[in-house]
């Protein structure tokens, strides 16, 4: 059983007596906090959260004075990890959208310190449960009976937790074994707020020209977010996208219960398996990593061509490689349908994957990042374009691409910094969601240390869209 | 003719379930003693008789669907649950019983649910009480000693405020009020464990 974040806390080397005490006087080794609801308390929360990750540097910083350079970086090790650690009690404590921040920061391994994305990992499966009797009303409500009268047996403990929900193991009465996930009460609020008060964080740029479109981009957002907490709508996505899948495929996405799902409550198979780190901590080699990679490929170019439909929620916790050496996707929850206008787009996105054009590069990235033809703009494309080139240089070049190599993740990473810095951030409103798929794919193909060729996969799956391509050359 | 013990006790019956139905369907406000006389089939002044008033009446119907919580909980084998969710169990427990007459919960707050009602009416035993018992019981078995006064009025406090949230969560299926019925427990029971802590010998808050 890993260590509570409370133990691991403890066993870390104080900063100082006064900072020790802050950290123990918090209410860490309680395993079941009530996730807060009100708005300003979460607003409050946040603001303590910056604060003491801030005390902690600057500790570090003052401490670094008086110490050995062979001891520095055992001390900036050390700040990374209470931070972190703090980060992940702090968000896995508030869940919501501010636990979604977390877990998109794990997605950046070698980016952010390491010490942060090993624990913020944690926030893919272990943040705090809900307690049973809490749990137990919650399926109650839902479901018109307790969860020991609803199924044949019913695993009191949760196996996984995120951000909106936790998962049990079941059985039916029919001798299904399934997957039980229920949302937090109140959790639709929770989002609701923390986006209030992310806005008050963006709030300084109102007098930007670009003000409406940042506003746009946000709305997306929030839209797709709290959509996410309907599961009635992730049950329908999740068997439309079953059906895009074949036996030989070697792909699967679990079958949904209709009647054990509510809104709340989503029943479905349960696909045991492994998850990317411990198949990585197995040393598998370059083979057995490409092909786990390539499924996923598959699986992303299949919703994505035949079901108009992009993943946007890639992290470890979402795919799993099942013992007969099949590939199990899940969660549904954050998916981009992609509307017709959208949609012509993806064919000129196709266009420029399949040349590698500049001309046909930058056509795209100029109607997606809405950049005009004015000189000021020139930057702006510049770095749009090399930011186009991270993502899709792979496909068009064609071959075997080292997704491994972190120079180059490193890359993406820098000139999505650079853009952001600078402010360039107006594009189509669906923009931050293809941002953080983007980021999403490359981080598990980084993770997996992939090296393989990715466009006889897409070559492959592109023919189900039916699009003219012949008008390319 | 003399009234026995039987007819007493089957025309209350009667009564209470000519008002739950008509609580149910009119609401609380909308309803009269004389509409619940009528349903019962009797005079209404021989409704008077059992019940003083209409929110007696709806205090002896919130009694009777939450005693069968108390006796629960008397025989429950609970050593795996903490205090707060042993405490959560048991105030779920009685949400769900209540729930047919959540919306007229309110009504009660100045009445069976008054923080200072007693056992008032001859045959209706106070809610609180009867509530409070539970959870002063609960307390003891874990460990947490006698709840002081304040330690009874901060809960009930607490109890009130979340039942008169209730009655207007417009959440989907009241799931905001499971919510804030899990920070509230939380927040007594930490309250209650810094209350044993500070003072040792007490034996409790």
């Amino acid at each position: 059983m890993p260590p509570t974040i409370a133990e691991l806390m403890r066993a870390l080397p104080e900063e100082s007596e006064a900072l020790a005490e802050v950290a123990l006087r918090e209410p860490l080794a309680v395993a079941f906090r009530p996730v807060p609801v009100g708005r300003w308390r979460r607003l409050r929360l946040l603001a303590s959260l910056q604060t003491r990750i801030a005390a902690a540097y600057l500790f570090y910083w003052v401490r670094s004075w008086f110490e050995r350079a062979d001891q520095k970086e055992r001390l900036l090790a050390e700040t990374h990890w209470k931070t972190a650690l703090r980060l992940l009690d702090s968000m896995g404590y508030l869940r919501g959208a501010v636990m979604k921040v977390g877990q998109t920061l794990a997605n950046f391994p070698d980016i952010v310190p390491r010490e942060f994305v090993q624990t913020l990992e944690r926030l893919h499966f272990d943040a705090p449960p809900m307690h049973w009797s809490l749990f137990r009303e919650m399926v109650c409500n839902e479901l018109g009976d307790d969860p020991e009268n609803v199924f044949a047996s019913f695993d009191k403990r949760a196996f996984a937790a995120a951000s909106l929900g936790q998962v049990h193991r079941a059985r039916l009465k029919t001798g299904e074994e399934v997957a039980v996930k229920i949302q937090y009460p109140g959790i639709a609020r929770t989002i609701r707020e923390d986006f209030r008060n992310f806005f008050l964080y963006l709030l300084p740029g109102r007098l930007n020209r670009d003000w409406q479109n940042t506003k746009e981009q946000f709305d997306d957002l929030r839209t797709r977010l709290e959509r996410e907490t309907d599961y009635s709508l992730e049950a329908a996505v999740q068997e439309k996208v079953r059906t895009l899948f074949r036996e030989d495929d070697g792909i699967v996405v679990a079958r949904v219960y209709p009647q054990y799902s509510t809104p709340r409550v989503l029943t479905m198979d349960r696909l045991d398996g492994v998850h990317v780190d411990e198949f990585m901590a197995r040393s598998p080699s370059q083979d057995e990593r490409n092909q786990f990679a390539a499924k996923m490929v598959h699986a992303w170019y299949r919703m994505l061509y035949a079901g108009r439909l992009s993943y946007a929620d890639n992290h470890p916790g979402n795919f799993v490689l099942m013992d007969d050496g099949r590939l199990g996707v899940i969660d549904f929850g954050f998916m981009v349908a992609h509307s017709d206008d959208e949609w012509k787009l993806m064919h000129k996105v196709d266009r420029a994957l399949t040349t590698g054009r500049p001309e046909d590069r930058i056509a795209v990235v100029k109607e997606s990042c809405l950049i005009t033809d004015e000189s000021a703009d020139a930057e702006r494309l510049r770095l749009s374009e090399e930011f186009f080139d991270w993502t899709g240089g792979a496909h068009y070049r064609g071959g075997p691409f080292d997704f491994g190599d972190e120079a180059d993740f490193r890359r993406g990473i820098d000139l999505f910094t650079e853009m952001v810095r600078k402010r360039y951030n107006r594009a189509r409103p669906s923009m931050p969601a293809f941002a953080r798929l983007n980021f999403g794919v490359r981080s598990m193909l980084y993770r997996l240390k992939a090296k393989f060729d990715v466009r006889p996969i897409a070559e492959e799956e592109v023919k189900a869209t039916g699009w003219d391509r012949s008008a390319y050359a | 003719m003399r009234v026995t013990a039987e007819t007493k006790a089957a025309t209350r019956q009667r009564i209470l379930e000519a008002a739950r139905q008509l609580f149910a369907t009119s609401g609380f406000e909308a309803c009269t003693t004389r509409q619940i006389a009528d349903a019962a089939g009797i005079a209404t002044g021989t409704l008077f008789n059992y019940f003083a008033t209409k929110e007696a009446v709806l205090a002896s119907l919130a009694a009777e669907v939450v005693a069968g919580v108390h006796r629960d909980f008397e025989d429950r084998n609970s050593d795996q649950e903490s205090f707060e969710e042993e405490l959560f169990t048991f105030v779920a427990a009685g949400l769900r019983k209540l729930k047919p007459l959540r919306k007229q919960l309110p009504v009660l707050l100045e009445t069976a649910l008054n923080p200072l009602a007693t056992a008032g009416d001859d045959d209706v035993p106070s809610l609180r009480l009867q509530h409070l018992e539970t959870v002063a019981r609960l307390t003891k078995r874990h460990g947490l000693g006698e709840l002081s006064p304040v330690a009874v009025q901060l809960y009930w406090t607490l109890y009130t405020g979340l039942v008169t949230f209730w009655a207007q969560d417009r959440s989907p299926k009241q799931e905001d009020t499971l919510a804030l019925l899990d920070e509230s427990l939380a927040m007594f029971a930490s309250w209650l464990q810094l209350q044993r802590e500070d003072n040792p010998t007490k034996g409790g808050a």
